[in-house]
């Protein structure tokens, strides 16, 4: 797995976030940043510690990318645009549903929300 | 969108991202860095215009990537690291390239390759004319013109072999 493979894999997933955020609200520089930090490191773990199943998990992991974005729309309520705090609230809710999927499928609630 | 954000502000949530121009290694070091968080912004800043009408083809994702870092890369060189000026102006470029993803899509369900070639065929003709016709008006540039403007070199410079 290349440092570029991963990048790719960010890309896709950022773009699903935006997806579900539409063009009601920018994003903050600050929240993207922070999503592609924190996903960046959990993709990375997920792809070391399980392999590379991108390719078949991919409707899945971008349909949580989709519905972390319309999370992030949520907790942005009324604020003209997706800030950090939305963000991290959004993710707190995604990951979550990430970790009772990863315990119902037998895998550790202990490792990151992402290999879910 | 929240334009209060200083540079200090980024620093400490953004490794590597850094807006000053410093030359030699470190410079390029830190354009790389900064080219990846960027990509990254348009990315999802093309998926906001697509919205939920279509999902896409990897490798139309992948294109994206392809396409954009050299360009971006070579610009940043140019002109130093105006990511923060000018994000606005290319975010709402990159909105618009999901937009004529999705009508070149013609109400498919997913959006292809070839679809995405065509749009960023598009937005690259839309900034070139952009910048041209602010390059123009040069003389009379104010600071948000000459933002604009140079804005408009984000996809359109091309990374020299």
């Amino acid at each position: 797995m290349s440092a570029d493979q991963i990048d790719f894999i960010v890309n896709d997933c950022l773009l699903a976030a935006g997806q579900g955020i539409g063009t009601e609200k920018a994003v903050d520089f600050a929240a993207l940043a922070w999503w592609r930090d924190r996903y960046r490191r959990f993709f990375l773990h997920a792809i070391t510690v399980l392999g590379n199943s991108y390719e078949a998990d991919r409707p899945r992991v971008t349909a949580v990318g989709r519905y972390l974005g319309q999370r992030a729309l949520f907790h942005a309520a009324s604020s003209p645009s997706i800030d950090l705090r939305a963000a991290e609230l959004a993710s707190r809710d995604v990951e979550t549903g990430c970790r009772m999927n990863a315990v119902r499928e037998g895998l550790s609630p202990d490792m990151p929300a992402a290999i879910a | 969108m929240n334009t209060d954000m200083t540079r200090s502000d980024i620093r400490p949530i953004a490794p590597g991202f850094d807006t000053t121009i410093d030359g030699g290694s470190d410079q390029t070091l830190a354009f790389e860095r900064a080219v990846d968080a960027i990509v990254d912004d348009c990315c999802l800043a093309v998926g906001q215009g697509v919205g939920l009408r279509a999902a896409l083809d990897f490798d139309a994702v992948c294109h994206i990537r392809r396409n954009f870092r050299p360009k971006f890369l070579a610009a940043m060189r140019q002109f130093g690291n105006r990511w923060l000026e000018d994000r606005q102006t290319v975010t709402a470029v990159a909105m618009m390239l999901g937009e004529r993803a999705v009508r070149y899509a013609g109400g498919a369900a997913t959006i292809s390759l070839e679809d995405i070639r065509r749009a960023s065929a598009d937005v690259e003709r839309y900034c070139q004319l952009h910048a041209a016709r602010r390059a123009r008006g040069r003389e009379h540039d104010t600071t948000e013109g000459a933002t604009a403007r140079i804005a408009g070199y984000w996809c359109t410079w091309e990374p020299k072999e």
